[in-house]
């Protein structure tokens, strides 16, 4: 029971995290536009604050990510953290005008139904292996 | 997708799974099987070998190529679009950690494809 807050928590901290970093991301490298291939396009993407809220959300994934990679396989959790498809195209229809077609509600809730199968499976993994970490599970992040 | 689209997608999927791989490698090297005895110790652990700091040298070049990327296109599309990420790391999971491929995940994979090729077909841009 524990565990299962330990990850909701991990997870739902990696999701706004990571919502954060993709939105600061759109906004760093529109402003650094065109795209040259050149120092100039450096200077124009850190003279401006996106790129650094981009790299705030990106420190703070990682660590998360870290943390919770010490129990979870690499693949399901991977995935779990993709769930953030849904918060960032919501916010890219609201902040960047973007139109909802019907490709992308296709193909973004097949992606979704994807992760769901991957979380499935996950579940059913962790109810079979038993954890080494168990019974001295009381740490924080 | 215009070419130079295309080209940093698949720049992006390589160093974000090189980068994936080697954290996955630098969290579970070493570990003794009743697992790490303390935090410091498991970051101790870490630091001496070469897979974090390939990882995050990966994450770095990712952290640009992915910025270029989506300067390309549409922010919702690029986020579906790197979705593909998590089916190339499976199969390298798959390939290099022994991780299973249970049915679900097959069932997650063909989807997760499915839905990449949609958007792609859409005209993502």
């Amino acid at each position: 029971m524990k565990r299962r807050n330990f990850y909701l928590a991990g997870f739902l901290a990696l999701l706004s995290f990571d919502t954060l970093a993709q939105i600061c991301f759109k906004y760093a490298g529109t402003y650094a536009l065109p795209l040259d291939f050149e120092l100039s396009w450096f200077v124009r993407l850190f003279s401006r604050p996106w790129v650094y809220g981009a790299i705030f959300g990106y420190l703070g994934a990682f660590v998360t990510w870290m943390s919770l990679l010490k129990y979870a396989p690499v693949g399901p959790s991977f995935a779990a953290s993709h769930l953030e498809l849904v918060s960032v195209t919501l916010f890219s229809v609201w902040l960047f005008n973007e139109p909802l077609n019907a490709y992308k509600l296709l193909g973004g809730s097949l992606i979704v139904l994807g992760v769901l199968c991957l979380a499935k499976s996950e579940g059913k993994e962790s109810g079979e292996d038993k954890d080494p970490g168990e019974g001295k599970d009381s740490r924080a992040v | 997708m215009a070419s130079l689209a295309a080209l940093l997608w698949f720049l992006n999927m390589l160093v974000d799974t090189g980068g994936q791989l080697s954290f996955k490698a630098a969290a579970s090297h070493g570990v003794p099987a009743t697992g790490p005895s303390s935090w410091k110790e498991h970051w101790k652990n870490m630091v001496v070998r070469p897979w974090l700091w390939i990882g995050i040298g990966c994450y770095i070049g990712e952290f640009f190529v992915w910025m270029a990327f989506l300067s390309q296109v549409e922010l919702s599309s690029g986020i579906m679009l790197g979705c593909f990420n998590i089916v190339v790391i499976m199969l390298a999971g798959r390939l290099l950690f022994d991780e299973k491929l249970t049915p679900w995940r097959v069932a997650g994979i063909l989807l997760i494809t499915g839905g990449v090729a949609v958007i792609g077909f859409g005209g993502a841009a």
